[in-house]
């Protein structure tokens, strides 16, 4: 009985606190990356459209490098074999399919970091009206990764 | 029996106005939610309209003409025996017709009302996403989702019932529905009574004003029954 107990203790542990440790931290990061990202998405998208008369060119530039920053660090180190199940501040919403497709992922995290690239060089620029179409076409590329690789909320 | 035909008005000048604007704004947004980017807030004011509309909807099945009002059609076991039985006799919807009517409005109701607390988690979200958790905002975006697809399931049934009636009951629905006549066998017991155009006027204004004060309080995320916060602060570029 007393084996039988420390059995399932060791094994909780080894669960809870070892097994897939570095498949957990690689979600919470890119959890916590894309949050960032969304921040900035709401910034620039409170100036520029919301509320074109608070236009700031200096905040809307910090922000679009922000997210270009981000889209450019190498994302994809974040994604290693496994990470579709896990908890990183949550529960993972990474769909097993991501891992099958590899073609389609590069062409939508190329395209994404395509059209944040250009952001960040039009929000230099400092005209409201290309800094929204191009802010269109960026939150394009967020929504269609996610409809092909995330899990919808449930 | 043989009846003399005659034309009667089956649905009421405000219940067309309402169908096709249903269903262009439904269109159209159906194809901004898919798109995204900067057409989300276009599909945000679209479902606004769908909102205004339905609540008249709502209001018009209590207040409007005989062929509008639930009570008139709501599809009870009886009526839905009796039709079975071939015995139903009625100009407006069909108890099995009703039975679609109803569930496309709930499910409507189901997607416009969790559409105005969704988030999409990149720059959009409903005008009461305030009153609500981001986690509970979440769920609701779950559940538009899944009665959108529950929408477009019934959709699809509601265009297939009118091409079944064209093709193997050589009856046109959509005809009546923008002209609001249809042409039947003259019998008194089913003609519906109609009321005077003044008061269907008078009703159709205040069912019209009612929806667009919903729309307003919803637009403006509850005013005045939810307590507004301060507007935003101007910007001020941070220090650090
Ligand atoms: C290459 C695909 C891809 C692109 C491009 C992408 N996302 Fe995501 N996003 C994901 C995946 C996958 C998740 C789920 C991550 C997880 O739970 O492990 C996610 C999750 C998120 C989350 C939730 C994070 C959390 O707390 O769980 C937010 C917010 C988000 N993305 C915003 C954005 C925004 C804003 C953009 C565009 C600026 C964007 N995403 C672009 C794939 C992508
Ligand atoms: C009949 C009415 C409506 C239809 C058919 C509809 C349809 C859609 C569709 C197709 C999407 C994309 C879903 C996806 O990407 O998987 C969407 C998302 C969204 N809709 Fe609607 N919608 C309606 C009403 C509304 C209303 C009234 C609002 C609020 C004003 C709203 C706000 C949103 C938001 C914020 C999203 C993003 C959430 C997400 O992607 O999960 N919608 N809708």
């Amino acid at each position: 009985m007393k084996k039988f107990a420390l059995a399932i203790l060791c094994a909780a542990i080894s669960t809870s606190a070892f097994a897939g440790k570095e498949e957990d931290q690689q979600i919470k990061v890119r959890q916590s990356a894309y949050t960032f990202m969304a921040w900035n998405v709401g910034k620039i998208k409170a100036q520029v459209i919301d509320r074109p008369e608070a236009y700031d060119k200096n905040q809307v530039i910090a922000a679009a490098n922000a997210i270009a920053a981000v889209a450019n660090s190498g994302l994809s180190v974040l994604f290693g074999p496994g990470t579709d199940q896990g908890t990183g501040w949550k529960k993972t919403r990474l769909k097993p399919e991501f891992f099958k497709q590899p073609d389609e992922v590069r062409k939508l995290a190329t395209d994404f970091n395509r059209e944040a690239n250009e952001l960040a060089k039009v929000a230099q620029g400092g005209n409201v009206g290309d800094i929204k179409a191009q802010f269109g076409k960026l939150g394009e590329a967020c929504k269609a990764c996610h409809d092909k690789f995330r899990v919808k909320e449930d | 029996m043989n009846f003399p035909s005659i034309k009667i008005t089956v649905w009421d000048f405000p219940l067309r106005l309402f169908h096709w604007l249903l269903v262009l704004s439904v269109a159209f947004a159906i194809i901004s939610g898919e798109l995204g980017g900067n057409l989300m807030d276009w599909h945000e004011r679209a479902g606004l309209l769908i909102l205004g509309l339905l609540a008249f909807r709502l209001l018009w099945g209590f207040i409007g003409t005989a062929n509008a009002r639930f009570c008139s059609f709501f599809p009870t076991l009886n009526r839905l025996r009796a039709y079975l039985d071939g015995e139903w006799r009625g100009y407006g919807h069909n108890p099995l017709g009703a039975l679609s009517v109803i569930a496309l409005l709930v499910i409507l109701v189901g997607v416009t009302v969790t559409g105005l607390f969704a988030n999409d988690d990149i720059a959009s979200h409903g005008p009461l996403f305030d009153l609500v958790t981001k986690h509970t905002s979440d769920w609701m975006s779950g559940w538009h989702d899944r009665f959108y697809t529950m929408l477009l399931a019934l959709v699809i049934l509601h265009l297939l019932a009118i091409a079944w009636y064209a093709i193997f009951k050589k009856q046109n629905l959509v005809l009546p529905m923008l002209t609001g006549k249809k042409r039947v066998e003259h019998d008194e017991a089913a003609t519906p009574v109609m009321s005077s155009a003044w008061s269907v006027a008078l009703r159709f204004i205040l069912a019209g004003a009612i929806s667009v004060a919903v729309v307003w309080s919803v637009a403006n995320g509850g005013q005045p029954f939810v307590e507004q916060s301060a507007p935003p602060p101007a910007v001020v570029t941070p220090e650090w």
